[in-house]
């Protein structure tokens, strides 16, 4: 006891791994652990090795090299079904001959417990998620959003201390996928169990996590709060996975204050650099600032045509050519547009939510 | 079984899941001596014996040519090839002409009777092919029904003996035995084509016949190919209808083949025909594959019954349409119909009128000693060619499924191989394979013969069901806590008892049916359609009539069953 992974219900230890056949590895070189009751999130594009994570651990998958750690134990070998692990499939992957009720029980049945006491937890599972009323069902007399319920009832029914969702919520609709997130935060609180999020949409990933992990190829990409992987990507990747951004070139150059960035020729008043030389700016939508052109640009200000306007409900994304540049950037969405095409504008940064990247 | 050929890859997912069954890898043995004792030997038998030779009726172990260039130099083989192949291809064509348009009426029309259809037309499989064969004996003989309606209506002066014993006679029924094979296998294709892909077609400006050639005919002809390959295959081996039916002029290969190891007993010879039959089979069917070439996958799910139901259906195509498939159903049922009412007419002869109603011939069935150790031989076998067929075809495909089998295709392949096999072919495959052995004819052999086909066919059934299966479900349950044992027994295999249960079905109507293969192995102890083909061979009673009654009833009741068994349970919308 005491020893740092005891405080951990998961530790990945350079986990690797490479598909029988697969040309590149799934993953590699894969470390980071789960605290107990933390809502982890692992996210990356299809292909990015998230799933091959998620069943590693599950125990589906075994790694070529390095070690899954849980609770304290080292678990590589170890069988799905002796591991303290419960998935939620994307799938949802109800047994379609078993009644919901029979579907949450089926764990409980195997580990042998008593009929009444199963039951009895099986229907308070079910009213966790407010499924109790279906407890007789089969699964094809279910909507997709109740056998979501159902599913998510049979895995956390044994009280697993560490819950992994796949995607879980690929398969709803919209308004359904937004309540599902409130139901998600809300009863992993009350459970306290440490929920392993898997997902691409990085809505879903920014907005109930406590820390998310970005793959890029197998590899980490970065491993932060939302708020840190949003504001501060840590490289030009999850600055391009995550949030919407516009990639622009940027050169910089020694001038007396320091070393300045310039844009299209125009130098952009409080973008410094340590050092000088061609990199690229990673500049979110929101802090492109867009204003109609009178006259001449103010200095420091990029001059442009507007090219597209985008209506997306809250705001308004718009499409500027500025020289050999196209930046969007976003401007609250009023009910007379404000911006027509071909109208000239000028474009300013807010350099605040900026990030460089050096080639 | 069609399906299976035409299925498609296996999930990546399933790849963890046989990491896990990788222990019982061992398990792979079986398999293999399977494969080796009941397909490879057979075949590496029948190739060896078509290259000895015999003198007065004892086989000579010395390797010879002497049975190919007697075939090669004899213009009656070749007459016979020539008549063989034709046979079966103008009946498969036949077929293919009803069953064609039959299976675009069922598949993409009709909409309420589209189950019942499908198996009134897919239910003749299940019906004893003697009775059907000896039906249009009855049909086309002399004093048959066909010529009795010529005469009483004056078409004919006097009866005519043309129709039965005569090629036109067999191809007539190849082609009544092969529709149920090619409507079932293109029936799947036509269903699978979505609706959206024939609206698009439409909307591009292509008019039906255009449609058909560029969009139905592409997407279905691979399906056809394989149905006219199934139902070639059965009408090739099929040595039962030409001697029945075909007289002098209908003779084919098949029943040379049965007469050498028959009383003209030159198992050489007859060997090296069948492997001449076959190779020409085989090169004929490889043509008719790489001519109907099937490109691409279909995307998406199958068409589902969602869409509201086209417009005009009351139109002159559509009563044309439900005319031509009560047609079908006629040309299907009405020779069955003709036995049942003869079995229960009191005259000796099979003419209309009918004399008079009576239940002497059951009585007489009773009565027969030899008919009822038949029957009950029947019976002994039936349960265990199936009980064996079915614990092994369901430990094979688990084997062949989860465990990592190298080449798992070429496995279904082999497997698959004696179902392709024309029946009088692997009759005598299996009569080489047991005498190798020293296993004496009767029971034994038969039950043995029998399932070198019978266990295939459950076996590949299953196969196509646990492809079927989502995996997760078996990962779920390991997930939650089950270990391999529990999961299989709580979860795999009560989504999998249908298609047990559907294959033991299938293989108790396979079993009790053969006559290719079994007349081979039966020696001096046969089973029910042993018995009756010999009586129909040495002289007729119209007992015949009643015991193809009987038989066609327990079938129904079977199928009956199976459907009704069915029918109740929940339709498991996931599975």
């Amino acid at each position: 006891m005491g020893t740092p992974q005891s405080n951990h219900v998961l530790s990945l230890e350079g986990v690797s791994k490479t598909y029988d056949g697969a040309q590149k590895p799934a993953l590699e070189n894969v470390s980071f652990s789960v605290k107990p009751g933390e809502f982890f999130s692992i996210l990356g594009p299809s292909g990015s090795g998230k799933t091959t994570i998620l069943r590693t651990v599950a125990g589906f998958e075994h790694p070529d090299v390095g070690k899954i750690v849980m609770g304290g134990k080292t678990v590589n070998g170890v069988p799905p079904f002796k591991r303290d692990v419960r998935t939620v499939f994307q799938s949802y992957a109800l047994f379609p001959h078993l009644t919901v009720r029979e579907n949450v029980e089926y764990p409980l049945r195997m580990r042998g417990e008593a009929k009444a006491i199963r039951s009895g937890k099986a229907l308070e599972a079910l009213e966790l998620v407010e499924m109790a009323a279906f407890a007789g069902r089969l699964p094809h007399q279910l909507s997709g959003g109740q056998r979501q319920r159902a599913a998510l009832a049979r895995s956390i029914v044994s009280r697993p201390t560490l819950l992994l969702l796949d995607e879980p919520l690929a398969a709803l609709d919209l308004r359904l996928r937004q309540q599902m997130q409130h139901t998600l935060v809300a009863l992993q609180k009350e459970l306290g169990i440490a929920f392993m999020y898997v997902t691409h949409d990085q809505g879903e990933a920014l907005s109930m996590s406590d820390r998310v992990v970005v793959l890029d190829e197998g590899k980490i990409a970065q491993l932060s709060t939302p708020r840190e992987i949003y504001f501060a990507p840590s490289n030009e990747f999850v600055s391009r996975f995550v949030g919407r951004s516009n990639l622009v070139p940027v050169k910089f150059e020694t001038a007396e204050a320091g070393v300045v960035g310039k844009i299209e020729g125009t130098g952009v008043p409080g973008l410094l650099a340590p050092r000088a030389g061609p990199a690229r700016m990673a500049i979110r939508y929101e802090a492109v600032q867009i204003s109609t052109l009178n006259g001449s640009p103010h200095p420091g200000t990029l001059r442009g045509v507007v090219e597209d306007v985008l209506f997306m409900g809250t705001n308004c994304e718009v499409n500027v050519r500025c020289g050999a540049l196209n930046l969007i950037g976003t401007v609250p969405a009023v009910r007379e547009s404000t911006f027509l095409v071909g109208q000239p504008v000028q474009v300013s940064f807010d350099v605040q939510n900026t990030q460089v990247f050096y080639d | 079984m069609t399906d299976n050929l035409a299925s498609g890859f296996i999930h990546p997912r399933t790849v963890s899941l046989r990491h896990l069954w990788a222990r019982i890898n061992l398990a792979g043995v079986p398999v293999l001596v399977w494969l080796l004792l009941v397909v490879l030997l057979p075949n590496l038998l029948l190739v060896a014996t078509s290259f000895l030779k015999t003198s007065n009726g004892v086989i000579l172990l010395e390797p010879s040519l002497t049975n190919y260039a007697r075939i090669w130099k004899s213009m009656g083989f070749w007459v016979l090839l020539w008549r063989t192949l034709s046979f079966s291809f103008l009946g498969c064509v036949l077929a293919t002409c009803i069953a064609y348009p039959l299976a675009f009426y069922v598949g993409r029309v009709a909409r309420r009777y589209k189950t019942l259809l499908t198996v009134l037309v897919v239910l003749p499989l299940w019906i004893s092919l003697l009775m059907r064969i000896f039906a249009w004996r009855i049909i086309l003989g002399q004093s048959g029904v066909l010529n009795a309606a010529l005469v009483s209506t004056g078409i004919l002066d006097a009866p005519s003996g043309a129709f039965l014993y005569s090629p036109t006679a067999v191809v007539i029924v190849f082609a009544y035995i092969s529709v149920p094979f090619i409507f079932i296998s293109t029936m799947g294709a036509f269903e699978k084509i979505p609706r959206d892909l024939v609206e698009a077609s439409q909307d591009s400006g292509a008019s039906a016949r255009q449609t058909f050639m560029h969009l139905i005919w592409p997407l279905t002809r691979r399906n056809l190919a394989i149905g006219f390959s199934l139902a070639f295959l059965v009408t090739v081996g099929d040595f039962v209808t030409p001697a029945m039916i075909g007289g002098i002029d209908g003779t084919t290969l098949g029943v040379v083949v049965s007469t050498q190891f028959g009383f003209a007993n030159n198992w050489p010879y007859g060997a090296a025909v069948a492997v001449a039959l076959m190779l020409s089979v085989g090169l004929l069917l490889g043509a008719i594959i790489a001519l109907t070439p099937a490109k691409g996958v279909m995307l998406g799910e199958e068409a589902e019954d969602s869409s509201p139901p086209s417009s005009g259906h009351k139109q002159y195509g559509y009563r044309f349409g439900t005319a031509g498939v009560l047609a079908a159903i006629l040309y299907l049922y009405a020779p069955l119909a003709i036995i049942v009412l003869f079995s229960f007419n009191s005259a000796n002869l099979q003419i209309f009128p009918l004399q008079g109603l009576t239940l002497h011939w059951y009585q007489e069935l009773l009565k027969d000693q030899s008919l009822l150790e038949a029957a009950q031989r029947s019976v002994v076998v039936a349960a265990c060619v199936v009980t064996l067929s079915v614990t092994l075809g369901t430990v094979f495909a688990l084997i062949v499924y989860y465990s990592k089998l190298k080449g798992s295709r070429f496995y279904e392949m082999a497997f698959a191989l004696p179902i392709a096999t024309p029946g009088v072919v692997l009759g005598i495959e299996m009569v080489l394979g047991t005498e190798l052995f020293g296993i004496p004819s009767g029971v034994m052999r038969i039950v043995i013969g029998q399932m070198s086909f019978v266990m295939p066919v459950t076996l590949l059934l299953l196969l196509v069901r646990l492809r079927r299966l989502d995996p997760s479900l078996m990962e779920a349950s390991l997930d939650l806590g089950a270990n391999r044992w529990q999961s299989f027994v709580h979860v795999l295999f009560p989504m999998i008892r249908g298609t047990i249960v559907a294959g033991a079905f299938l293989g108790l109507t396979l079993s009790a049916d053969d006559v290719m293969v079994t007349l081979f192995l039966s020696g001096g102890a046969p089973t029910l359609p042993i018995w009756v083909f010999n009586q129909m061979r040495f002289g007729f009673t119209p007992s015949v009539n009643a015991i193809f009654s009987l038989l066609l009833f327990t079938c129904l009741l079977v199928v009956g069953l199976a459907t009704w068994r069915n029918a109740v349970k929940p339709t498991k919308a996931l599975a």
